[in-house]
Protein backbone atom coordinates (compact mmCIF):
# COMPACT_ATOMS: atom_id res chain seq x y z
CA UNK A 1 0.00 0.00 0.00
CA UNK A 2 1.43 3.51 -1.05
CA UNK A 3 -0.57 6.63 -0.20
CA UNK A 4 -0.27 9.27 -3.00
CA UNK A 5 0.36 13.16 -3.09
CA UNK A 6 -3.16 14.25 -1.23
CA UNK A 7 -4.34 17.19 -3.67
CA UNK A 8 -6.09 20.66 -2.08
CA UNK A 9 -9.07 22.48 -4.10
CA UNK A 10 -10.05 26.09 -3.58
CA UNK A 11 -13.10 26.58 -2.23
CA UNK A 12 -16.18 25.82 -4.49
CA UNK A 13 -18.18 28.49 -5.10
CA UNK A 14 -21.87 29.12 -6.84
CA UNK A 15 -19.57 31.04 -9.91
CA UNK A 16 -17.70 27.38 -10.18
CA UNK A 17 -21.30 25.28 -10.17
CA UNK A 18 -22.95 27.47 -12.95
CA UNK A 19 -19.37 27.32 -14.70
CA UNK A 20 -19.46 23.10 -14.37
CA UNK A 21 -23.21 23.32 -15.64
CA UNK A 22 -22.60 25.30 -18.49
CA UNK A 23 -19.38 22.99 -19.32
CA UNK A 24 -21.11 19.24 -18.51
CA UNK A 25 -24.78 20.22 -19.70
CA UNK A 26 -26.22 19.09 -16.61
CA UNK A 27 -29.03 21.87 -15.93
CA UNK A 28 -30.72 20.74 -12.90
CA UNK A 29 -31.43 23.86 -10.66
CA UNK A 30 -30.61 22.60 -7.71
CA UNK A 31 -27.09 22.81 -8.47
CA UNK A 32 -27.44 26.59 -9.67
CA UNK A 33 -30.42 28.22 -8.23
CA UNK A 34 -30.82 28.80 -4.42
CA UNK A 35 -34.51 28.99 -4.29
CA UNK A 36 -35.07 25.74 -6.09
CA UNK A 37 -32.19 23.99 -3.40
CA UNK A 38 -34.39 25.65 -0.67
CA UNK A 39 -37.62 24.22 -2.34
CA UNK A 40 -36.15 20.72 -2.59
CA UNK A 41 -35.01 20.67 1.34
CA UNK A 42 -31.36 20.95 0.75
CA UNK A 43 -30.81 24.48 2.35
CA UNK A 44 -29.16 26.20 -0.60
CA UNK A 45 -27.49 24.52 -3.88
CA UNK A 46 -25.32 21.44 -3.83
CA UNK A 47 -22.44 21.01 -6.33
CA UNK A 48 -22.78 18.19 -8.71
CA UNK A 49 -21.54 14.82 -8.05
CA UNK A 50 -19.77 14.95 -11.16
CA UNK A 51 -17.99 17.85 -10.42
CA UNK A 52 -16.22 16.29 -6.97
CA UNK A 53 -15.58 12.88 -9.15
CA UNK A 54 -13.95 15.20 -12.01
CA UNK A 55 -11.53 16.61 -8.73
CA UNK A 56 -10.88 12.99 -8.24
CA UNK A 57 -9.93 12.29 -11.74
CA UNK A 58 -7.35 15.38 -11.89
CA UNK A 59 -5.98 13.75 -9.08
CA UNK A 60 -5.72 10.28 -10.78
CA UNK A 61 -4.22 12.05 -14.14
CA UNK A 62 -1.92 13.56 -11.45
CA UNK A 63 -0.83 10.43 -9.99
CA UNK A 64 -0.83 8.76 -12.97
CA UNK A 65 0.02 9.15 -17.03
CA UNK A 66 -3.90 9.67 -18.16
CA UNK A 67 -4.34 7.38 -20.72
CA UNK A 68 -3.21 4.30 -18.22
CA UNK A 69 -6.33 4.67 -16.19
CA UNK A 70 -8.80 1.71 -17.18
CA UNK A 71 -11.34 2.17 -14.64
CA UNK A 72 -12.71 4.58 -12.55
CA UNK A 73 -15.69 4.26 -10.13
CA UNK A 74 -17.17 5.64 -7.01
CA UNK A 75 -20.21 6.33 -4.43
CA UNK A 76 -21.52 9.55 -3.55
CA UNK A 77 -22.08 9.41 -0.15
CA UNK A 78 -23.02 13.07 1.05
CA UNK A 79 -23.41 16.48 -0.56
CA UNK A 80 -21.08 19.46 -1.20
CA UNK A 81 -21.80 22.90 -0.71
CA UNK A 82 -20.74 26.39 -1.99
CA UNK A 83 -18.40 27.20 0.77
CA UNK A 84 -15.96 24.56 1.72
CA UNK A 85 -13.06 23.25 0.90
CA UNK A 86 -12.28 19.57 -0.77
CA UNK A 87 -9.08 17.55 -0.19
CA UNK A 88 -8.77 14.56 -2.56
CA UNK A 89 -6.22 11.46 -1.29
CA UNK A 90 -5.73 8.34 -2.27
CA UNK A 91 -3.95 5.29 -2.60
CA UNK A 92 -2.11 1.91 -4.52
CA UNK A 93 -3.83 -0.79 -2.53
CA UNK A 94 -2.70 -3.72 -4.91
CA UNK A 95 -1.93 -5.52 -8.08
CA UNK A 96 -3.70 -7.60 -10.48
CA UNK A 97 -3.87 -9.00 -14.30
CA UNK A 98 -7.05 -7.77 -16.64
CA UNK A 99 -5.92 -10.64 -19.43
CA UNK A 100 -2.13 -9.84 -20.40
CA UNK A 101 -2.53 -6.17 -19.07
CA UNK A 102 -0.93 -5.87 -15.35
CA UNK A 103 -2.68 -3.16 -13.31
CA UNK A 104 -2.48 -1.51 -10.37
CA UNK A 105 -5.45 -1.65 -8.05
CA UNK A 106 -6.44 1.44 -5.80
CA UNK A 107 -8.82 3.55 -3.58
CA UNK A 108 -9.61 7.54 -4.36
CA UNK A 109 -11.45 9.63 -1.42
CA UNK A 110 -12.47 13.42 -1.19
CA UNK A 111 -13.14 14.80 2.06
CA UNK A 112 -14.05 18.11 3.39
CA UNK A 113 -11.78 20.17 6.15
CA UNK A 114 -13.83 18.32 9.23
CA UNK A 115 -12.68 15.17 7.15
CA UNK A 116 -16.61 14.39 5.87
CA UNK A 117 -16.23 12.01 3.00
CA UNK A 118 -17.92 13.37 0.20
CA UNK A 119 -16.65 9.98 -2.48
CA UNK A 120 -15.53 7.03 -2.06
CA UNK A 121 -14.19 5.12 -4.82
CA UNK A 122 -11.71 2.72 -6.91
CA UNK A 123 -9.37 2.69 -9.84
CA UNK A 124 -7.35 0.55 -12.19
CA UNK A 125 -4.37 1.81 -13.96
CA UNK A 126 -1.86 0.01 -16.78
CA UNK A 127 1.47 -0.20 -15.45
CA UNK B 1 -47.83 10.57 -8.15
CA UNK B 2 -47.51 7.77 -8.85
CA UNK B 3 -44.84 6.56 -11.13
CA UNK B 4 -44.25 2.95 -13.02
CA UNK B 5 -41.16 1.49 -13.19
CA UNK B 6 -40.30 2.04 -17.00
CA UNK B 7 -38.31 -1.45 -17.77
CA UNK B 8 -39.48 -0.96 -21.37
CA UNK B 9 -38.05 2.91 -21.45
CA UNK B 10 -36.42 3.20 -25.02
CA UNK B 11 -33.10 5.07 -25.19
CA UNK B 12 -31.89 6.42 -28.40
CA UNK B 13 -28.34 6.05 -29.22
CA UNK B 14 -26.48 9.36 -30.25
CA UNK B 15 -23.29 10.45 -31.71
CA UNK B 16 -21.33 13.00 -30.72
CA UNK B 17 -17.77 14.85 -32.01
CA UNK B 18 -15.64 15.73 -29.51
CA UNK B 19 -14.04 19.48 -29.52
CA UNK B 20 -10.85 20.66 -28.18
CA UNK B 21 -12.98 23.92 -26.68
CA UNK B 22 -15.25 21.56 -24.96
CA UNK B 23 -12.77 19.52 -23.33
CA UNK B 24 -10.69 22.96 -22.01
CA UNK B 25 -14.07 24.38 -20.81
CA UNK B 26 -14.80 21.41 -18.46
CA UNK B 27 -11.33 21.07 -17.66
CA UNK B 28 -11.62 24.63 -16.54
CA UNK B 29 -15.02 24.40 -14.58
CA UNK B 30 -13.61 21.52 -12.86
CA UNK B 31 -10.60 23.76 -12.17
CA UNK B 32 -8.22 21.19 -13.27
CA UNK B 33 -4.53 22.94 -14.62
CA UNK B 34 -3.42 19.33 -16.02
CA UNK B 35 -1.98 21.49 -19.70
CA UNK B 36 -2.64 17.87 -21.90
CA UNK B 37 -5.95 19.72 -21.58
CA UNK B 38 -5.30 22.96 -22.88
CA UNK B 39 -2.43 22.22 -25.37
CA UNK B 40 -1.99 19.93 -28.17
CA UNK B 41 1.39 20.55 -28.58
CA UNK B 42 2.14 19.30 -24.77
CA UNK B 43 -0.79 16.62 -25.35
CA UNK B 44 1.02 15.23 -28.31
CA UNK B 45 4.72 15.17 -26.41
CA UNK B 46 2.86 13.17 -23.90
CA UNK B 47 2.07 10.63 -26.16
CA UNK B 48 -1.74 11.62 -27.38
CA UNK B 49 -3.40 11.89 -30.57
CA UNK B 50 -4.78 15.11 -29.48
CA UNK B 51 -5.59 16.62 -26.73
CA UNK B 52 -7.48 14.02 -24.69
CA UNK B 53 -10.37 13.96 -22.53
CA UNK B 54 -10.34 14.06 -19.18
CA UNK B 55 -11.43 10.79 -17.07
CA UNK B 56 -15.21 12.53 -16.30
CA UNK B 57 -15.73 14.01 -19.34
CA UNK B 58 -18.30 11.54 -21.09
CA UNK B 59 -20.95 13.40 -18.50
CA UNK B 60 -20.30 16.33 -20.74
CA UNK B 61 -21.06 13.89 -23.83
CA UNK B 62 -24.25 12.42 -22.07
CA UNK B 63 -25.49 15.11 -21.31
CA UNK B 64 -24.85 17.25 -24.42
CA UNK B 65 -25.60 14.36 -26.39
CA UNK B 66 -29.10 13.84 -25.35
CA UNK B 67 -29.55 12.21 -22.18
CA UNK B 68 -29.60 15.28 -20.25
CA UNK B 69 -31.02 15.90 -16.78
CA UNK B 70 -35.03 16.57 -18.26
CA UNK B 71 -34.71 13.60 -20.76
CA UNK B 72 -34.02 11.63 -17.81
CA UNK B 73 -36.88 12.96 -15.48
CA UNK B 74 -39.34 12.95 -18.53
CA UNK B 75 -38.49 8.99 -19.24
CA UNK B 76 -38.71 7.87 -16.08
CA UNK B 77 -41.30 10.29 -14.51
CA UNK B 78 -38.86 11.36 -12.07
CA UNK B 79 -39.75 14.25 -9.48
CA UNK B 80 -36.68 16.58 -10.23
CA UNK B 81 -36.18 17.81 -6.94
CA UNK B 82 -35.67 14.49 -5.06
CA UNK B 83 -33.17 13.34 -7.90
CA UNK B 84 -29.77 12.77 -6.63
CA UNK B 85 -26.98 11.03 -8.30
CA UNK B 86 -25.37 7.84 -6.42
CA UNK B 87 -22.87 6.36 -8.26
CA UNK B 88 -20.77 6.58 -11.41
CA UNK B 89 -18.55 3.84 -13.44
CA UNK B 90 -15.95 4.57 -16.14
CA UNK B 91 -14.12 1.82 -17.75
CA UNK B 92 -11.80 2.82 -20.43
CA UNK B 93 -10.94 0.70 -23.26
CA UNK B 94 -9.32 2.82 -25.63
CA UNK B 95 -8.29 6.85 -25.96
CA UNK B 96 -10.56 9.56 -26.92
CA UNK B 97 -9.15 12.72 -28.20
CA UNK B 98 -10.54 16.16 -29.16
CA UNK B 99 -11.23 15.49 -33.46
CA UNK B 100 -13.11 12.02 -32.74
CA UNK B 101 -16.43 11.31 -33.35
CA UNK B 102 -17.93 8.35 -30.90
CA UNK B 103 -21.53 6.93 -30.94
CA UNK B 104 -23.25 6.21 -27.69
CA UNK B 105 -25.75 3.09 -26.57
CA UNK B 106 -27.40 3.65 -23.52
CA UNK B 107 -29.18 1.03 -22.07
CA UNK B 108 -31.29 0.64 -18.72
CA UNK B 109 -29.17 -1.89 -16.31
CA UNK B 110 -31.65 -1.98 -13.64
CA UNK B 111 -34.61 0.32 -11.79
CA UNK B 112 -35.86 -0.69 -8.61
CA UNK B 113 -37.53 0.64 -5.28
CA UNK B 114 -35.85 -0.21 -1.87
CA UNK B 115 -36.71 1.47 1.65
CA UNK B 116 -38.29 5.26 0.19
CA UNK B 117 -36.02 5.45 -2.63
CA UNK B 118 -35.90 4.34 -6.47
CA UNK B 119 -32.43 3.64 -8.43
CA UNK B 120 -32.28 3.37 -11.38
CA UNK B 121 -28.92 2.63 -13.72
CA UNK B 122 -28.30 3.55 -17.18
CA UNK B 123 -25.31 2.01 -18.76
CA UNK B 124 -23.66 3.30 -21.97
CA UNK B 125 -21.25 1.53 -24.76
CA UNK B 126 -19.33 3.72 -26.64
CA UNK B 127 -17.63 2.92 -29.88
CA UNK B 128 -15.49 5.16 -32.23
CA UNK B 129 -16.07 5.49 -35.95
CA UNK B 130 -14.34 2.42 -36.49
CA UNK B 131 -16.39 0.53 -34.80
CA UNK B 132 -14.21 -0.35 -32.08
CA UNK B 133 -15.59 -0.26 -28.23
CA UNK B 134 -13.64 2.59 -26.41
CA UNK B 135 -15.42 3.06 -23.28
CA UNK B 136 -18.23 2.34 -20.98
CA UNK B 137 -20.25 4.68 -18.08
CA UNK B 138 -22.48 3.33 -16.15
CA UNK B 139 -24.75 5.69 -13.73
CA UNK B 140 -27.18 5.44 -11.17
CA UNK B 141 -29.26 7.86 -10.14
CA UNK B 142 -31.28 7.74 -6.77
CA UNK B 143 -34.84 9.63 -6.12
CA UNK B 144 -36.31 9.91 -2.82
CA UNK B 145 -39.36 8.87 -2.62
CA UNK B 146 -40.40 10.03 1.14
CA UNK B 147 -43.78 11.79 1.75
CA UNK B 148 -42.77 14.96 3.21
Amino acid sequence: MSELTVIHKPEITHTQLVKYAGASGDFNPIHTVVPIGEKAGLDGVIAHGMLIMGMAGEALADWFPRKNLKKFKVRFSKMTRPGEKLTIEGKVTGERMEKDEKRLTGEVSVKNEAGEVKLSGQFEVKI
Amino acid sequence: MESLLKEDVKLKPFRFTIERGKIKEFAMAIGDRNPIYYDADIARKEGYRDIPIPPTFPTAIEMWGGLDFETLISLFGLDPLKVLHGGQEYRYMGELCAGDTITAAPQLISAFEKRNLRFITIGIHYKNSEGIKVLYSESTIIERRGTE
